[in-house]
């Protein structure tokens, strides 16, 4: 098989599987802090603050992978 | 009415521009054909990308200086400086290497021929350049998001000399804010030295870190919104850019580390086996180093992964016209533009929680490195000196230790 073509396969392979990790990792974020803010409206301001942050280092790692795939796509 | 008008027509002017700006194929379609390739290389990624011109399609395309520190044939080295690319690659021993092509020599082409062919097509944009004899030793050629960091810089520093006049006295004002100017400024400020600065390092150190932070925030926040006006670019979809700001962060860290910080860094937790410290110590240092390198990466990606994502919606529609024809580009431009507004809205939330990010993640990094442990190691020998400070439950029992010694010699 020609490189070029598996390396485009992985790149594909990766940004949909990354993808599918941080979603998993964002999705089970945001449902915690949601009962959490449900339950303790007053902690609220607190946990959205907590919950973008976290976001963001989940969203980091995912975006890591991107990078990757980026790469792999641009320097064949 | 008519501000309405006139909000209405301004809106119109930004969305036609904006449209216009991504003509880039049907303009070089008098030149030649349009392929896949060309649209997704030069107007996709040449337009989320760096590059040495100014883009204000249909109206003009400014080039840059080139500015370039290299070494000779006879291996001098010297500074050269042409106005742009294109007087470069007519005047100086340069050769230009299209797009794709990175083999290097083997596709350099310097024929005068080829060359003003190269610069009729738009082509030397996108492309780099070699030097034909010797080699180019560091490129410090102006790029665009240079010129938008050095503009989002400017904007920053005008605001702010402009509203610190205001603020005569140290940690107090003359009078209530006035105008939504100051008072929008005020309320980040304040934003930012509360929920950022505050909570995040301890031991009342956060007044040394605010400035930077201040800084950090307002840059970014300036250079992303930049990235979202039409002809503009943001300079934080650079990683250069991002990455000098992850240093200054670094170097921070390591400036203004209390020794606690590098001893447990450097020899691990107090009291853990030493088989298990010698593992946790390169643990600890790569993960610090790799702290600081994510904070670059999470921006540049953020916003580079934005704008392509734009460009790429936007480019559908020309990708559809080469491939199915008019008709289904038509159709296209409907979704496109519809998906093309959605992430534009969300790329403006983007831009204010990516500031917020860089700007927190920085403030905790600083203040897990300037916190200082209160000896824990050392407290084990004298219970009574856990007292002050320290957690509840180590209070408590610290409490309960004493009670016990005092109540145990008159019971005995």
């Amino acid at each position: 098989m020609d490189p070029a073509a598996l390396a485009y396969l992985a790149a594909g392979l990766g940004a949909g599987i990354s993808a599918v990790g941080a979603a998993i990792g964002i999705g089970r974020l945001a449902s915690s802090s949601m009962d959490g803010a449900a339950r303790q409206p007053e902690a609220a301001g607190d946990i959205r603050g907590l919950m973008i942050v976290s976001a963001g280092l989940i969203e980091g790692v995912a975006l890591f992978a991107l990078i990757i795939c980026l790469l792999l796509v641009l320097f064949v | 009415m008519i501000g309405r008008l006139r909000s209405l027509q301004l809106v119109a002017l930004v969305l036609l521009g904006l449209s216009a700006s991504l003509s880039v194929p049907s303009a070089t379609a008098a030149e030649g054909e349009v392929t896949l390739e060309s649209i997704v290389n030069n107007t996709i990624i040449g337009h989320a990308e760096d590059g040495y011109y100014l883009n204000f399609k249909p109206f003009a395309q400014v080039e840059l200086p080139r500015i370039m520190l290299v070494r000779t044939a006879d291996g001098a080295l010297t500074v050269e400086a042409y106005g742009s690319t294109k007087s470069l690659l007519k005047d100086g021993p340069y050769g230009f290497v299209p797009e794709g092509g990175e083999d290097g020599a083997a596709e350099l082409i310097t024929a005068p021929a080829a060359l003003s062919d190269a610069i009729s097509a738009k082509e030397h944009l996108y492309g780099s350049v070699a030097r034909t004899s010797g080699h180019v030793v560091v490129d410090f050629s102006i790029s665009r998001h240079l010129i938008f960091g050095l503009l989002a810089m400017l904007i920053v520093l005008g605001m702010f000399i402009a509203l610190a006049q205001r603020y005569k006295k140290e940690h107090d004002r003359p009078e209530a804010p006035e105008g939504i100017f100051q008072n929008m400024m005020e309320v980040l400020v304040v934003f930012v030295r509360d929920e950022i600065a505050k909570p995040n390092i301890p031991d009342g150190k956060w007044a040394t870190f605010l400035p930077y932070l201040l800084t950090a925030f307002f840059f970014i926040l300036v250079a992303n919104i930049l990235g979202l006006v039409p002809f503009a670019g943001a300079a934080t979809s650079n990683i250069a850019i991002t990455g000098v700001m992850a240093i200054m962060t670094f170097g921070i860290v390591i400036l203004y580390a209390s020794t606690d910080y590098y001893k447990e860094l450097l020899t691990g937790p107090p009291d853990a086996p030493v088989l298990i410290r010698i593992i946790l110590v390169p643990i600890e240092i790569i993960g610090l180093v790799m702290r600081h390198l994510a904070l670059a990466i999470r921006l540049f990606a953020n916003m580079m992964g934005g704008s392509l994502i734009i460009f790429s919606l936007l480019g559908l529609v020309f990708m559809m016209n080469v491939i199915m024809g008019e008709a289904a580009a038509w159709s296209t431009t409907v979704i496109s533009i519809g998906f093309t507004v959605f992430i534009l809205l969300l790329k403006l939330l983007v831009a204010f929680i990516q500031a917020y990010v860089f700007t927190i993640l920085s403030a905790l990094f600083i203040g897990m490195a300037v916190e200082e442990h209160h000896h824990d190691g050392e407290e084990e020998g004298e219970p009574e000196a856990a007292a002050p400070g320290g957690r509840p439950a180590e209070r408590l029992d610290a409490v309960e230790d004493q009670i016990e010694q005092r109540v145990q010699p008159t019971t005995a």
